[in-house]
């Protein structure tokens, strides 16, 4: 029974115009989001690898510890092509340093070729099928029962062995299978696209990832078409009914979208990051001070009268270079950093919570965004394909985790082998060719102009461990969750309004 | 066999549509139901097939109340509606195998389909034609041709002779008479009182929701059905 409406409502539907309609729809807009995504993802990949080198090129000239800021720069993630999510709102570089966490990375996650063209609107392809396929399902499900009405064949089918439940879900089933194979359509199209483009490598996981959106997006469309239904078992006509889903498809994936991300930042406040920077600074300025007092202690202790530089450089994060000194401000260097590298280690520790407390204002939002998102499915399937695509903000978070971590183990390197103690730490010079401060003022500081650089094969290197898929379906599973729980209610309600319709 | 116990049905708050029709239409029986413009005829129809609730007293099918059991009294009644629009993207033949199928009559051939839409005496050439072509009375006939392939012993048929050409009616009464031989309850609603006379078993007239007559044929024969039908539409222009 519910077999021969299923039958009845697919070949109506695939051969109206409505289908014609939305399968054009599709090759004009999948190819076009898509290629322009592949487009940019090479973009990526060029920054990378220029920004890789450069990075590369940075360590392998360091000749003293104190130089060793590693910059760790994020491979593009390919499935971003699909969805570019936190993707497109974060940069691509942390840079490793002793005197604060990483809490943000710098650079530019996709620039463009031409600047100017930076403001071009760039979809991606779940965007884009977020907005058709919500659009679609509705238009083919708006007249589901007021066409039958208004064509007088709802009497005909009750006037059979026809239960009203039966007939909604083969009505139902038979829209989303007329919609199905559209929706596989743009998946293949997306798919060919990715497939023939030499640059871009997709794991196996990554194509299993693939399908699940597949099924995620099955799900999205059941939600709207039962979203249609309820409108179409609702009111009489289709005209009224065709206007109601509009509305409906407006708010949802427009204005709730936008407005829940306006009402989330209105609702939690965060501090501006102006005043979290000037707090660090603050803390900067009194350690500052603090060094200043302890360069005239260890002067004292050491009885010196000044130091004497040979061959300096200086620069961020505690970063002191010098050749040719003389060995008492070698050693006065020496004892400085023995003191100063642990104190600014703990300065970045206790910069720490007030970085993290405004991390955790800007993640409170976040969630109130994604509470807010709840009211919309289009939201909350996007909110699913991001953790998919490893472009949810706890990809991110789990990135700036990992990168915090690492400098750790950096630091635990540095410790462990008492580097902060050792002339190397700021000379490439041996100390064994260090010169008098009586030699050094005669001259006679002859020392060679060309240091090796380090040897950094034990240095502890970033690996970025990507979530794992199962991770993945985790963090999405509430999405999914939700979903499922939306189209039950739909469903139910569907049933309800429906139960109550007239025939007559 | 068809059956109204004091069946009555009031819409919301306005009069009652149907007053206490007690009715019994027999096996290989023709039932007419006359009556004006908004007198109750659908609204009879309507409660057989239980698309409406009564306000009060039964309808039974084939014995069955079809409050109690709305799907199983479906089994044994076919309908054919006032204005049958059907699928206006499918051929004649794709209308009535889904509405076969959904009859309780799957395996019916294409062979069997042509067969009963020559007996409506629908042209051959529109058999594989898109219903969206057809005029109204072609629809009409496949409407029909939907209700006889169904094979119920009971029939409800609102208006039928609507928007038929005289020749198709005339077809239209035949087959009716042929349906009753077979031994179906045929309850038909119309204004068409020249065909009531022509075939009709008895004849009954709805006036304000109140079945205010009921005739046999050799009762009505006798004095003209026409002459019982104004006069009592007069007494209503008069009450008014
Ligand atoms: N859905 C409805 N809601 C409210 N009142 C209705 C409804 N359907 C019919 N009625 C009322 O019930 C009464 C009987 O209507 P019904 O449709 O049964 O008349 P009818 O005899 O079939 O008329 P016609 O010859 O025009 O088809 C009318 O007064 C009508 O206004
Ligand atoms: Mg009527």
């Amino acid at each position: 029974m519910i077999w021969h409406i299923v039958k009845k409502d697919f070949l109506l539907n695939i051969f109206s115009a409505r289908f014609i309609i939305g399968v054009l729809l599709c090759i004009i807009l999948i190819p076009f989001t898509i290629s322009v995504s592949i487009d940019e993802y090479k973009n990526q990949l060029r920054i990378y690898a220029v920004d890789k080198e450069n990075s590369e090129k940075e360590l392998k000239q360091i000749k003293v510890y104190s130089g060793l800021k590693p910059e760790l720069i994020k491979y593009p993630e390919p499935l971003g092509i699909l969805y570019k999510g936190i993707n497109q709102n974060v940069g691509n570089k942390v840079k490793i340093y002793l005197q604060e966490y990483p809490l943000f990375p710098t650079g530019h996650a996709s620039t463009r070729d031409n600047p100017l063209l930076n403001a071009f609107f760039s979809l991606d392809f779940i965007t884009v099928l977020s907005l058709v396929l919500s659009l679609l399902a509705l238009v083919f499900s708006y007249d589901l029962i007021t066409r039958e009405h208004e064509e007088g064949t709802l009497r005909l089918i009750f006037s059979n062995y026809t239960g009203r439940i039966p007939f909604l879900i083969g009505k139902i089933t038979g829209v989303l299978l007329s919609l199905l194979p559209i929706l596989f359509f743009c998946f293949l199209l997306s798919t060919l696209f990715i497939v023939l483009s030499p640059d871009i490598k997709l794991q196996i996981s990554d194509w299993i990832r693939v399908a699940i959106l597949f099924i995620f997006s099955i799900l999205y469309i059941l939600v709207f078409i039962l979203m249609g239904t309820i409108i179409s078992a609702f009111v009489k006509s289709s005209s009224t009914a065709i206007v109601l889903s509009m509305l409906c498809w407006i708010w949802f994936v427009f204005l709730w979208p936008v407005s829940g991300s306006y009402l989330s930042k209105s609702i939690v406040k965060t501090d501006l990051y102006d005043n979290v920077r000037n707090s660090l600074d603050d803390l900067d300025k009194e350690y500052g001070k603090l060094e200043g007092e302890q360069w005239g202690a260890i002067q004292k202790r050491l009885n010196m009268r000044g130091t004497n530089w040979w061959n300096a450089s200086g620069g961020e994060d505690g970063y002191f270079e010098t050749y040719g000194s003389p060995s008492e401000t070698m050693e006065f260097h020496r004892q400085l950093n023995t003191w100063k590298e642990p104190i600014r280690l703990s300065y970045a520790d206790r910069k720490w919570p007030v970085q993290k407390a405004y991390l955790d204002g800007l993640i409170r939002q976040q969630k109130m965004e994604k509470n807010l998102s709840w009211f919309s499915p289009s939201e909350i399937l996007v909110q699913a394909v991001s953790c998919l695509c490893r472009s949810s903000e706890k990809d991110f978070l789990r990135y700036m985790d990992e990168t915090r971590q690492y400098r750790e183990t950096l630091v635990t390197y540095l410790k462990d082998r008492n580097l902060f103690e050792k002339y190397i730490y700021f000379t490439p010079q041996d100390p064994a060719t260090f010169v008098s401060t009586a030699d050094f003022i005669k001259g006679n500081n002859n020392v060679p102009d060309h240091f090796n650089t380090l040897d950094l094969k034990e240095v502890p290197t970033f690996i970025d461990i990507p979530a794992a898929i199962d991770t993945s379906l985790k963090d999405s599973f509430t999405g999914i969750a939700a979903l499922i729980l939306i189209s039950i209610i739909l469903f139910s309600g569907s049933i309800i309004v429906f139960n109550r319709y007239q025939l007559r | 066999m068809l059956q109204a116990i004091d069946l009555t049905k009031r819409y919301e708050d306005q009069e009652l549509a149907l007053d206490a029709l007690n009715l019994e239409i027999k096996e290989g029986e023709i039932f007419f139901l006359l009556g004006a413009n908004g007198a109750g005829k659908t609204t009879t129809i309507n409660l057989f097939l239980n698309f409406i609730e009564p306000t009060g007293g039964k309808a039974l099918i084939n014995g069955i109340d079809v409050t109690k059991e709305p799907l199983e009294s479906k089994k044994y009644v076919s309908y054919v509606s006032e204005n049958v629009m059907l699928y206006g993207n499918f051929t004649a033949r794709q209308n009535l195998d889904f509405f076969a199928k959904l009859g309780g009559k799957p395996n019916l051939s294409k062979e069997d389909y042509y067969m009963q839409m020559r007996e409506v005496g629908l042209q051959e050439e529109a058999f594989e034609k898109k219903i969206k072509t057809f005029s109204k009375g072609m629809r009409q006939k496949v409407g029909l041709t939907i209700a006889i392939i169904k094979d119920a012993p009971n029939i409800l048929l609102d208006e039928p002779t609507a928007g038929l050409d005289p020749k198709a009616a005339a077809e239209l009464m035949q087959i009716l008479v042929n349906l009753k031989r077979q031994g179906k309850s045929i309850f038909m609603c119309t204004h068409d009182i020249f065909r009531a006379k022509n075939i009709a078993d008895r004849v009954g007239i709805m006036k304000e929701g109140r079945l205010v007559m009921v005739r046999t044929r050799e009762e009505f024969l006798e004095d003209d059905l026409e002459k019982i039908y104004m006069n009592y539409m007069q007494e209503m222009v008069i009450e008014k």
